[in-house]
């Protein structure tokens, strides 16, 4: 997504702030956690980075090959080690560790853990999804995007990592950010400053990046409880990157966008839990028994260019695409020969269409323009980062999902640092009176990234209130919108309704911070609509 | 023994009962032959018996999953929430109302039935017509196999050519009637009186039900895609009538022994004048491909059947195909096969959009708004209730298909699967030990 204006201020680095490896660990050893992601019935992604040498920090190409054991156990205790071996990592892949353990038993759980030179990781917790087809009465998991250093602590995962009652993490993107101090934080406060303190263009900067993200406690205690399935965003790269460059790359002068960009996807397949290399695609699916379906998107790689505003008559030019042709038909043959009842779709930016009101003040239209992105023509669709600015694949999926009569398709959204509950209109005219959807939305909001209030300056949950319900007005599929809250989601999945909560945070800003429920939306099996439950 | 009904033609092989029902009326039910009992040695009323599992399949043809609501139909949507819920379910294709009640009855394809559709072209006959008579299923049923077994089986069949192709393959079946002109459907409450009337007399093990008004108005409803206000009548006025029946088999002591199974064949779309696809006009300008062709319209589907010679068939189905997929209202054309349809089912299968329909031979062949056999009318309602402790209470993310019909009834009565196996599944979730 995209945001307007600069901090003027940073609180300054810190020695506390900087990656733990700078601060002297003890090497060798495993500085930056656990991780696992992308589970299946049988196996499941281990990852891990671990410092051999202490001048083998991130990014700096330097440290002898190692070789890491892994074992995974069906015991914290490791008495039943399921699997067991072991992997040379070096410096071409920055030190990092990616284990697909496989010959696992479906819907189990197990630890797992990694040694090298007699010291022996933190042990993470994971689970294997349910076999293909069988009956799963419940899936639950943390819903996740937006994710700024810059701008506050990451209590959101501290508070999933404690539930203890989850499945998965769906991160939903923008997992990182590319800004150096200054660039983009808090209001205009940095709470704590990237690493490196420049804007992250090369290799080096996105590993270091990357690794400065994992020294996070509270991110490493979620990863070490919870599998997560990832994708990216734009800030994994650039700011509203796309397949020739960004609107934050400036060709030349930060060097190619194709090797930057190369250098991001490289640095992501290294420090993510992911099975996605180089060279692949990230767009996947997963599937939980016959219960749900993850399909997750990559909308950033194959897209054309963002059309200029909302009236350029690009936004509808079929010959763009936000998915690409392959990733679209992967899409939609993931539809029709779902073999699961709900049909998830991890999206990383908003699917359903928003039109701007027409009643806005001067200052709140500016203030959504500058946190959206946005064009400031009433009436018009807000932001062509978003499936609005690609209508005819958008169109594609629609008329897919509606010729098709697919049910139970729920798209689950990061990007835009604010919670939405969305219908998907089959056509947003005739909406107002027939209320025919296709699908559902749930848009989690940021766990740190500015927001409304952020923006306005004011407090949460006062002047942007009045601004929610003119987007409402104007778009009456919308049915909840909170433009303030930072937070995570949980999401519960059953056969007969899914439910959304979304948990708001205290203050961002504070290390303590609580987080309590704010709201809960569902979608009925079948309606294909949300209907408020809190 | 009475005379066969009129309108229905007589048979030396059955035999006649004619029972009192509701209102002083009276219901007429053939009677295979061979049956044990004379209509005079029948009881006046079951007694409560009450090892034996009953099984009753109703079909509410037609009904989309979302129009089964607290609101509007009560009596089921208490139902579904009493038993197991199949929120994934959906007909098969094509999503007509014969080809779904022969593989609700069957538990296998088209391909193996011989009945993929409501309106084929009979390449021997020369002529396009309904699969109604009852040489035209080719594979044994529910109603005849546990009949085999020693259960006695009921058909209460609404429409007629649903009587028509399954015959006399039941231990007891209704005719339907009265039949409506044009609908060529007896209405729900004289259904269910047939129905209730056989229940409480003979009192099968397994009865087969199809309750055809929410489907026939459907079809007729003129304020199509707005009010459907005679739809809505209808869903309540079957919803009453699925209330008598379960109200009646509790006043009778044999809820605690039945299982219900209740689903639709398909659900329903609706289109305006304007969304009208016509091969027959799509070929007009070629009538070299127009007069080597024939068409089964089956509302949102066509059946295409090459008629001209078999060595230009290739190029020409090929030509066809193209021609007809370039309609902007035509969804998908696809090979019979890969629908895992005979050879009924011709050549091509060509699927329209949400809200469109075909209307061939002719553009005006077609004039209801109210259509079905395209994909957007796959979802189905479909759950497993009654008063059976064997009946579970939740959802299920199981794709219930109505070819699951069979398999399910046949494992709750330790029924064999036919010879080749089911095409379907059983949906024992449905079911405690």
């Amino acid at each position: 997504m995209a945001f307007a204006g600069a901090a003027a201020t940073t609180a300054g680095a810190t020695a506390g702030a900087l990656p733990a490896q700078a601060a002297g660990a003890v090497v060798p050893g495993f500085l930056h956690g656990v991780a696992s992601g992308d589970p299946l019935p049988d196996g499941i992604l281990l990852w891990t980075r671990v410092t051999p040498s202490a001048d083998a920090v991130p990014g700096s190409g330097v440290g002898a090959d190692v070789a890491v054991k892994w074992e995974v156990a069906e015991d914290s205790g490791f008495h039943r080690v399921a699997a067991r071996g072991s992997v040379i990592t070096g410096a071409a892949r920055d030190h990092t560790v990616k284990v697909a353990a496989h010959g696992l038993r479906p819907g189990t759980t197990y630890w797992y853990r990694f040694i090298v030179a007699g010291v022996t990781s933190a042990t993470g917790r994971t689970r294997t999804a349910p076999a293909a087809g069988t009956a799963v009465q419940r899936l639950r998991m943390g819903v996740v995007s937006c994710a700024n250093w810059q701008a506050g602590y990451f209590s959101a995962y501290r508070h999933l990592a404690d539930r203890g009652d989850l499945d998965v993490v769906l991160h939903l993107g923008d997992y990182l950010y590319e800004y150096g101090p200054g660039e983009y934080q808090a209001r205009d406060v940095v709470v704590r400053p990237h690493d490196p303190a420049v804007e992250m263009t090369t290799l080096s900067h996105y590993r270091r990046r990357h690794a400065q993200y994992k020294t996070d406690l509270e991110l490493q205690a979620l990863h070490a409880a919870v599998p997560f399935v990832v994708t990216w965003d734009d800030h994994e790269s650039a700011n509203d990157a796309w397949s020739g460059g960004a609107e934050n790359h400036t060709e030349g002068v930060e060097g190619s966008w194709a090797s930057r960009q190369a250098a991001s996807q490289q640095a992501y397949a290294e420090w993510m839990p992911v099975r996605y290399e180089p060279g692949g695609h990230l767009y996947r699916r997963f599937s939980y028994g016959a219960l749900a379906s993850i399909s997750m998107l990559d909308l950033r790689s194959y897209r054309s260019q963002q059309a200029s505003n909302m009236v350029d008559p690009a936004i509808g030019d079929p010959a763009r695409t936000l998915t690409g042709a392959a990733q679209m038909d992967w899409l939609l043959d993931g539809f029709s020969g779902a073999e699961t009842q709900w049909k998830l779709i991890g999206n990383p930016v908003m699917i359903a269409p928003v039109r701007f009101p027409s009643t806005l003040s001067a200052r709140e239209v500016g203030a959504v323009s500058q946190l959206l992105g946005s064009t400031t023509i009433d009436g018009v669709p807000y932001n062509v980062d978003q499936w609005d600015g690609y209508t005819a694949d958008r169109s594609r999926v629609i008329s897919h999902l509606r010729d098709n009569a697919i049910t139970d398709a729920v798209f689950l959204t990061g990007d835009i640092h604010s919670s939405w509950a969305c219908d998907v209109p089959a056509d947003p005219l005739t909406y107002p009176s027939n209320g025919a959807s296709v699908a559902a939305e749930l848009v989690c909001t940021s766990v740190t990234s500015d927001n409304l209030d952020d923006i306005l300056g004011t407090q949460p949950r006062t002047a942007s209130v009045a601004v929610e319900e003119a987007f409402k007005a104007a778009n009456p599929h919308v049915k909840y919108l909170d433009f303030d809250s930072h937070g995570f989601s949980v999401l519960e999945v059953t056969p007969g309704a899914l439910r959304m909560d979304w948990y708001v945070l205290s203050d961002r800003t504070s290390r303590a911070a609580t987080s309590t429920l704010s709201a809960s939306w569902q979608v009925a099996a079948g309606t294909q609509a949300v209907s408020r439950v809190l | 023994m009475n005379a066969a009904p009129s309108g229905f033609p007589d048979s030396d092989r059955r035999r006649f009962l004619r029972l009192a029902a509701a209102g002083g009326a009276s219901v007429i039910l053939s009677i295979a032959a061979g049956t044990a009992g004379q209509a005079s040695a029948l009881p006046t009323r079951v007694t409560a018996p009450a090892s034996r599992t009953r099984v009753y399949v109703l079909v509410v043809d037609g009904c989309r999953p979302d129009e089964i609501t607290s609101a509007l139909t009560p009596r089921l949507a208490a139902l579904r929430t009493a038993g197991t819920d199949f929120p994934a379910a959906r007909s098969l294709p094509v999503m007509e109302t014969i080809p779904n009640h022969v593989m609700m009855m069957t538990g296998v394809r088209p391909i193996r039935s011989g009945v993929p559709a409501n309106s084929i072209y009979d390449r021997a006959e020369s002529v396009v017509r309904d699969l109604d008579r009852p040489a035209d299923l080719r594979f044994p049923t529910l109603l005849d196999r546990l009949r085999d077994e020693g259960f006695s089986t009921g058909s209460v069949l609404s429409k007629r050519y649903l009587f028509g192709i399954f015959g006399e393959r039941a231990t007891y079946r209704w005719e339907p009637s009265p039949l409506l002109p044009v609908t060529g459907h007896a209405p729900d409450n004289f259904t269910m009186d047939a129905l209730i009337a056989m229940v409480d007399r003979v009192d099968p093990d397994f009865v087969f039900t199809n309750l055809g008004d929410v489907d026939r108005v459907g079809h007729s409803d003129v304020s199509g895609t707005t009010l459907q206000a005679a739809r809505t009548t209808a869903l309540r006025d079957t919803d009453n009538q699925v209330g008598r029946f379960v109200d009646h088999l509790v006043a009778a002591g044999t809820w605690e022994s039945s299982v219900l199974i209740v689903l639709a064949d398909h659900s329903m779309d609706w289109s305006i004048p304007s969304n009208v696809i016509s091969v027959d006009q799509i070929l007009a300008g070629r009538p070299d491909l127009r007069d080597r062709v024939a068409i089964a319209q089956n509302g949102g589907a066509d059946l295409l059947y090459w008629t001209g010679p078999a060595g230009a068939r290739d190029a020409g189905v090929a030509e066809i195909r193209g021609l007809v997929a370039a309609h902007p209202g035509v969804l998908s054309i696809s090979n019979p096969a890969d629908l895992r349809l005979g050879p009924e089912a011709g050549d091509l299968v060509a699927f329209c959009r949400t809200g469109w329909r075909f209307s061939d031979p002719w553009v005006a062949s077609n004039p209801i708004p109210g259509n079905h056999g395209h994909p957007a009318t796959e979802p189905i309602p479909f759950f497993i209730a009654g008063g059976s402790p064997r009946v579970l209470a939740g959802s299920s993310s199981q794709p219930a298909r109505t070819i699951d019909v069979a398999p399910t009834v046949g494992a709750l009565f330790g029924l064999p699967a036919p010879k080749g196996g089911y095409d379907g599944t059983a949906r024992i979730d449905a079911f405690g030990a």
